[in-house]
């Protein structure tokens, strides 16, 4: 509300300053015209000169007393641009029409809106960073030198750090295989086969995992064209279930400054479906429920449960 | 293609074969079992006419040619305790070309027939066995699709198994632990083929039921 | 593993009485390039197939009549495809007035495991060689043009020595009995090869 009275308070000076620049105006106008028009027809050369030198300092006393006006004007309009909070941008309030152009109400909407997001973004990192991964912290030791060396930009990484980290994994597991494609330019897919359980296929953006589909041993992982397949589901409903647990496990295995803690930890977690069909469910004691073994993997003790008895 | 269970179920005292039949089945849908059509295996004997076996061979061992519906574009030839062949099933003509050599004993025709149902990733496929137009006994196979390796999944099968079967559950079957490389080799079909043939000369071997005629 | 459910039981026992037509002949190493060039004009437009098989000929020997014999080949080029074995019958006599050699012939596609099991069937290896050469259709005719070599170290493929300096020439068809009207595509077909190569029907028996 202050805006608007303080708005209103200028309003009443700009009208005052225009009618006196119009005045100012006139009145140069006036200074200029009697100069063009020059000496008037007079009886005497003297009483031309005298009339014309009267008239002249007549008009320019009349400028300069407007032009004063001005000045005092001025320091009452202020720099209202600086004192809005939205700054030029404020001076959209000023149109007159606004039901046709509801532009400024819609800019505070957009503000109000940005605002909040910023809160809300700011909330959710500090969150993020509080959040640790304590199993993978201990093998991030070895990793923090080069720490600082992925900060910069996590969505562009050179595509041999990608296959370096990814081959380092490899290495971590020695029942794990991990082929690596880049199927469409730089970003990678994964074909990850366990054992003789499992094969996940993993999207990559970067060091970013975007979709894991997870299939049987026995199953097809390529299209008829050869071409790996990255959409369609398994035939079996183990595997199905597998997947879902998957797509879980890549939302909660967040870590935006390191991406490669989070792809060593969800292949840490994957890895323990290499023994699907061996573990009973740690609550129930049972190796089916509703015909499924336990899919559910605990993401820090990587104990394995049904999906019903998880809790 | 997953690991496979064949076994035999005995006949329920003082019940029919197909009263044994319809309570399998009907312990299947309580659990959830949906049904798939039908299924069939049979296998035909044959043994080598006396002058087809070679000087130095033993007593000559018997050929099985078998057929699954599950392949039935193929033709499983196999003797007792190896070796084993995939063939298409042209080799059935073969066989009647090598009919000098090689007997069809036609009286030995064994065939395990029935219903075929589906729970989750398990098949489960129970059969009544037939040898000269007689039923001979019930076969149940059980296959757990997901997985290929016996070792993995012996004991969440034999759970399964337990559910509908009670006390009637198999030891791991044989045929698996006969690999060289032991539990965890990849199943394939013919294992499931070895599995049916022991259980059809188990009931080859075994005494008419009385009064069993099919259906 | 959405198989579907079995309603229509299968057929036991493939098909019966296929017969095989042949006609052979042979050309001269100097001559194969003008005969595939000109094959190749004749047949079916398609990329040439070239092939490389190792062929066992089984015998089983009873008491009485002749051994039962039995091809299996398979491809030196795709060592994982199965196993081929083949029955050819006794060559047909009578009708002078056909132009084609006939004789039954049945194909069976097979595992890796086929030399023991034919093995423990009672069957012995009575020779083996290897064929290389090229294959050509045109509808249902097939043409087969290739080099047969001796195997020198039983079952070493690598150790092989050609037997002849020319190359075997088949043209066959296969074809359910009584389709006579397949030799007389032969004939003209044959006719169109020559002069550069002779087919005739070879009675294996009189070699």
């Amino acid at each position: 509300m202050a805006d608007v009275m303080n708005v209103g308070v200028n309003l009443e000076a700009f009208s005052q300053a225009i009618n006196a620049i119009q005045a100012l105006r006139s009145s140069v106008t006036r200074v200029f015209d009697s100069l063009k028009d020059g000496m008037k027809n007079k009886e005497t050369l003297e009483g031309r000169e005298k009339a014309f030198i009267t008239e002249f300092q007549d008009n320019l006393q009349a400028v300069n007393r407007d032009l004063n006006e001005l000045e005092r004007l001025s320091t009452l309009v202020g720099r209202p641009s600086e004192s809005h909070p939205l700054h030029n941008s404020g001076l959209l309030s000023l149109d007159p029409v606004q039901d046709k152009t509801p532009l400024y109400s819609q800019l505070l909407q957009a503000y109000k809106w940005s605002n909040k997001l910023q809160y809300h973004a700011g909330l959710a990192s500090s969150l993020l960073n509080q959040q640790s991964l304590k199993r993978s912290a201990n093998q991030m030791g070895a990793s923090a030198k080069r720490r600082p060396k992925v900060q910069p930009s996590t969505l562009a990484l050179p595509p041999q750090y990608v296959d370096d980290v990814i081959s380092r994994v490899g290495r971590m597991f020695p029942d794990v295989s991990i082929e690596l494609f880049r199927p469409n330019g730089t970003s990678a897919v994964l074909l990850v086969t366990l054992g003789k359980v499992l094969k996940a296929t993993v999207v990559m953006r970067s060091l970013f995992i975007d979709r894991t589909i997870v299939r049987g041993y026995s199953e097809n992982v390529y299209t008829e064209d050869g071409k790996l397949d990255i959409w369609s589901k398994s035939n079996y409903q183990v595997f199905q279930k597998v997947t879902d647990h998957a797509t879980t496990a890549l939302l909660h295995y967040q870590l935006p400054q390191m991406p490669d803690v989070v792809v060593r930890s969800f292949m840490t977690w994957l890895r323990s479906y290499v023994k699907l069909f061996q573990t009973p469910c740690q609550r129930c004691g049972k190796f089916l429920q509703e015909g499924l073994p336990p899919t559910w993997r605990d993401f820090r003790t990587l104990e394995a449960f049904h999906d019903t008895c998880r809790q | 293609m997953g690991v496979t269970c064949v076994c035999q179920v005995p006949i329920l005292e003082g019940k029919s074969v197909q009263q044994t039949v319809d309570m399998l089945h009907k312990k299947l849908e309580q659990l959830g079992a949906v049904k798939q059509g039908s299924f069939f295996v049979d296998c035909e004997t044959y043994h080598a006419t006396s002058n087809a076996s070679g000087k130095k061979r033993q007593p000559s061992k018997l050929l099985y040619v078998m057929h699954n519906s599950e392949t039935p574009l193929s033709c499983l030839a196999l003797f007792e305790g190896g070796p084993y062949l995939t063939a298409d099933v042209n080799f059935d003509v073969l066989m009647v070309k090598l009919k000098s050599h090689f007997q069809n004993a036609k009286g030995h025709k064994v065939e395990s027939r029935g219903t075929r149902y589906r729970y989750c990733d398990f098949l489960v496929k129970v059969g009544t066995v037939t040898m000269s137009s007689s039923a001979r006994g019930i076969s149940v196979e059980v296959e757990y699709c997901a997985c290929v390796v016996p070792g993995d999944c012996w004991n969440l099968m034999k759970e399964f198994m337990q559910s509908f079967l009670g006390s009637n559950v198999p030891e791991l079957p044989s045929v698996f632990a006969a690999k060289p490389e032991g539990l965890y080799a990849p199943v394939d079909c013919m294992d499931t083929m070895v599995q049916y043939l022991e259980l059809f000369s188990k009931v080859r071997k075994q005494q008419v039921i009385p009064g069993a005629s099919v259906r | 593993m959405e198989a579907p459910p079995v309603t229509v039981m299968p057929v036991t026992g493939g098909t019966i009485n296929m017969m095989e037509y042949l006609l052979q002949g042979s050309v001269l190493d100097q001559a194969l390039d003008s005969l595939l060039h000109r094959l190749r004009g004749l047949c079916d437009n398609m990329e040439p197939e070239s092939f490389a098989d190792h062929e066992l000929v089984y015998l089983l020997k009873g008491q009485q009549g002749n051994p039962f014999m039995l091809r299996a080949r398979r491809s030196l080029a795709h060592p994982t495809a199965p196993w081929h074995l083949r029955y050819l019958g006794q060559p047909e006599v009578g009708d002078k007035s056909r132009h084609a050699l006939v004789r039954n012939c049945v194909d069976v596609a097979a595992s890796h495991s086929l030399p023991d099991f034919l093995n423990e069937m009672g069957f012995r290896m009575d020779h083996e060689f290897v064929a290389k050469g090229h294959v050509f259709r045109k509808g249902a005719l097939k043409v087969v043009v290739s080099k047969v070599s001796r195997v020198l170290v039983p079952g070493n493929t690598d150790n092989i020595e050609p037997l002849s300096l020319s190359y075997l020439v088949e043209l066959s068809v296969l074809a359910p009995a009584g389709q006579d009207t397949v030799s007389e595509d032969m004939r003209s077909f044959a006719e169109q090869l020559k002069p550069l190569v002779h087919l005739e029907k070879i009675d294996p028996k009189r070699v």
